[in-house]
């Protein structure tokens, strides 16, 4: 990617003054050109509006003359710290999912649009099938219940209640049972929406007159797949109209599938009848998955795009990503991109100190002996004299802050930190520890010299 | 394109959007140059320097529609000097521009708008805004731009820290030895946490003028704008996490003292004197069985001072400090008595306003 744009920026050179491209493009760089989908990143809002307004048509024919497909091009500023929020907009988990990039659309405007697509009646996304949907320890249970679903639909799981926290795929997996049913069965009516955009479709209807078309729309239906219901907190009128649907859909035998982040009578203000009817036929979670899962499903990425990335990377990545799986493919995206940019493969990135955004992903490279000999010869100390009984206050804190490092950065428990900076016992480093950590609050210097410590032990 | 001005109006403007112009630094041309806009009868003028922009809207007399650029500081200075009470005739003809005064006439080589940056805009429906009057946002930052640092290595430290905290505004500034913080609108709708840099908020305080009654900041995740009268300051934000500097604020002082801030600022002055040799580090203590407020200068080379101030005090307390952040500090306060808060075990010094507690200064130790 970064030879492509090398290229891409010496075609430009040709075409705009010198004083021009060092002011504009100088800084920039390509991020993604996957598909036809050009992502460019910018030094600021400024370069931005001028790549926008005055050079689109030659960035594009520089990128057509590189051979690189161009359907549409963002333009990015890299920003992250800065954070704005308007109070009235907090209500539903929308604006989470809103990047003032513009990369990323708004999850209702997408679900809106598969919503009212006449082409995909469904809303289904065709991307999520059962194939491409990595079973583990984690899911299985919820796997088996799925293909239990997709075997009878509307008869023992119904309905399929699936629970989980942020992206560990519960959408993928039922979208995939809608998906797989169509397939099966063409004609079958399947509706997948995020309950969000059930209230506005029945508040657009009200308004438009037309709620018995909307109720009539539901009720034809064979498989209604409701995404996220715990945001239907506190709206009663949508929720009376749910709960009918609901019934309606249920004494017809037909199969419904709700996901959620917590369980039904978890969800406050929803009320009491629904929770139980949500809950009659059991509830299933999907669970963090574990290393091993997580290494699988990376693989199975990995095998599905035909990106080369060794194994080895992978299980770097699955054991510094601990939170979901979005997150989990968000970094493998960023691992492949980055070494991508700089020309080398996955794991000669991480071999090379990439740090993992998310997670303590710097820690597994080094090992408690170099942190105790970085600090030391920080402090212009040798590791004997650092480690040894003297209670100088200078060698004493060097002491102590090899001890932080070691606790916070590779998560050493206080008796096996112990032996390492050569104290008596666990006692000792639990004070140390303690001393830093007020000290480093208060004491700007002490705090600039552990990062700077860090960013020796972690820089080479 | 042609404008007719009053002559004040359009010193007052030109010489807003010029003070952003680089000055033969910039590489590209054009920056020295400002866009004069005449479109439907409205004119603006507008300056960049592609970190931030200064867009200032002009009265006119007479105008005809259209756009070019012209050098910025060419044109604030003649126009300065030309007889006030007089009226300016601005027109462009094939790239030239001519100006008229009476007898005053000169003409400047203009470059086409085409070649001007397009100025990104702001939307405000992506956007958080904060109202403020003209008193709260200039002492909001002459109270904190002090704190900045200079430090381009960390980059975040260099800037104002607007942030919202219980419901309140704030703006904060540090540069790792002092650290000062300023609430400046309470009960606000909207929450931000953006970096800016001094710059534009430096401008922004020069725009103001003496009928100026409100300004309006507009955050975006990538930009803010302040909008004081007819003037328009656009520039991105600084990238990058600001820390969680409430940690470093004491909650109470063991110690509080209420002196009087100008004999405060003649007794640190005098012991700065004595301890120039060593950049300024003063002792402050307190004294409590005497009553006493003492500053003493540290190294005794050139002599010893020590001065006191009579006042009430509870404990025995030291702080070993820089004369320099103390008198910052003071003088960022206006009004005759502050407070002093000291603790033991080297924690920061605390000085406060001691009529209000919008405004916490503090002080790091020098371990001496």
């Amino acid at each position: 990617m970064y030879n492509l744009w090398k290229n891409v920026l010496e075609e430009i050179k040709t075409k705009v003054s010198a004083p021009t491209f060092s002011t504009y493009f100088a800084d920039s760089e390509l991020i993604t050109a996957n598909g036809g989908e050009v992502v460019i990143n910018t030094k600021n809002i400024f370069v931005q509006k001028q790549f926008e307004k005055k050079y689109d048509g030659l960035i594009r024919e520089a990128l057509k003359k590189n051979k690189i497909e161009v359907k549409n091009i963002t333009y990015v500023v890299s920003a992250g710290s800065t954070k704005v929020r308007q109070k009235a907009r907090e209500i539903t988990g929308e604006n989470i999912e809103e990047n003032a990039r513009g990369v990323v659309k708004k999850i209702s405007e997408v679900a809106k649009e598969r919503f009212d697509n006449k082409e995909n009646p469904s809303g289904l996304n065709s991307r999520y099938t059962m194939e491409n949907f990595v079973v583990g320890s984690n899911n299985d249970l919820a796997v088996s219940v799925a293909k239990a679903v997709i075997e009878n639909p509307g008869k023992r799981y119904n309905p399929f209640f699936l629970y989980g926290g942020p992206g560990l795929g519960k959408t993928h997996l039922v979208e995939a049972i809608g998906n797989e049913l169509l397939r099966r069965n063409p004609k079958m009516k399947v509706l997948y929406t995020p309950i969000d955009h059930f209230y506005s479709s029945f508040v657009n209807s009200i308004q438009n007159k037309k709620g018995a078309e909307f109720s009539q729309r539901f009720r034809k239906l064979d498989l209604l797949i409701i995404d996220d219901i715990q945001f239907i907190v506190g709206k009663e009128k949508s929720q009376e109209e749910f709960f009918h649907i609901f019934n309606d859909l249920y004494q017809l035998n037909k199969q419904i599938i709700i996901t959620s982040d917590r369980l039904p009578n978890q969800i406050r203000t929803v009320d009491e009848r629904l929770a139980s009817r949500l809950s009659s036929a059991g509830t299933f979670d999907i669970q963090m998955p574990n290393f091993e899962d997580r290494c699988a499903i990376l693989k199975a990425k990995a095998e599905w795009e035909g990106a080369n990335i060794e194994f080895e990377a992978i299980e770097y990545i699955a054991e510094n990503v601990k939170t979901n799986i979005r997150d989990l493919e968000s970094e493998y995206s960023r691992v492949l991109a980055v070494a991508d940019l700089k020309g080398v493969t996955p794991l000669q990135l991480i071999n090379a100190g990439y740090s993992s955004a998310i997670g303590g992903g710097k820690s597994k490279s080094v090992s408690a002996k170099q942190v105790v000999e970085k600090v030391a010869k920080y402090y212009d100390l040798s590791v004997k004299e650092m480690c040894g009984k003297s209670r100088v206050s200078n060698i004493k804190t060097a002491r102590q802050v090899a001890m932080y490092i070691l606790s916070k950065e590779l998560q050493m428990s206080t008796t096996k930190i112990a032996p390492e900076v050569g104290v008596k016992d666990h006692t000792t480093v639990m004070n140390g520890l303690k001393r830093i950590d007020t000290d480093i609050k208060l004491n700007f210097k002490l705090r600039d010299q552990i990062e700077e410590i860090k960013e020796k032990i972690y820089g080479n | 394109m042609k404008i007719v001005v009053e002559q004040e109006k359009l010193a007052k403007a030109l010489n807003n959007v010029s003070r952003i112009v680089a000055g033969g630094k910039t590489t590209l041309p054009i920056l020295n140059n400002v866009l004069i806009r005449v479109d439907a009868g409205k004119a603006t003028l507008t300056t960049t320097n592609l970190d931030m922009a200064v867009v200032d809207y002009l009265p006119v007399i007479e105008s005809v529609d259209g756009v070019i650029t012209a050098p910025a500081r060419l044109m604030a200075e003649f126009v300065s000097n030309l007889p006030k009470n007089a009226k300016v005739e601005i027109e462009d003809k094939d790239k030239k521009i001519t100006l008229k005064s009476g007898n005053y006439k000169a003409t400047v080589n203009g470059v086409e708008a085409d070649d001007f940056p397009e100025m990104p805009e702001v939307d405000e429906k992506k956007s958080v805004a904060f109202v403020m009057g003209v008193d709260e946002f200039r002492a909001g930052l002459s109270e904190v731009l002090v704190a900045t640092s200079n430090d381009t290595s960390r980059p975040a430290l260099t800037g104002v820290f607007y942030n919202t905290f219980n419901d309140s505004l704030f703006v904060a500034a540090t540069d790792g030895y002092r650290l000062a913080d300023r609430k400046i609108v309470e009960k606000v709708k909207s929450e931000v946490k953006a970096i800016v840099p001094t710059m534009p908020l430096n401008e922004a305080m020069r725009a103001i003028q003496e009928d100026t009654e409100e300004v309006e900041i507009l955050f975006n995740e990538l930009m803010v704008q302040i909008r004081v009268g007819e003037v328009e300051i656009t520039s991105k934000l600084i990238d990058g996490s600001y820390p969680d500097y409430r940690q470093l604020i004491p909650k109470n002082s063991e110690e509080n003292i209420e002196v009087k801030k100008e004999e405060l600022v003649r007794t640190v002055k005098l012991a700065a004197l004595f301890s120039k040799t060593v950049g300024g580090t003063i002792k402050v203590e307190t004294d409590a069985k005497n009553g006493k407020l003492r500053v003493l200068a540290v190294a005794n080379e050139m002599g010893e001072n020590a001065s006191e101030i009579e006042t009430k005090v509870e404990k025995d307390e030291k702080i070993t400090l820089n004369a320099k952040y103390l008198l910052d500090a003071l003088n960022c306060i206006e009004e005759e008595s502050v407070i002093i808060g000291l603790s033991p075990n080297l924690a920061p010094m605390v000085v406060k306003n001691a009529k209000s507690s919008d405004y916490t200064h503090i002080i790091m130790p020098l371990n001496v």
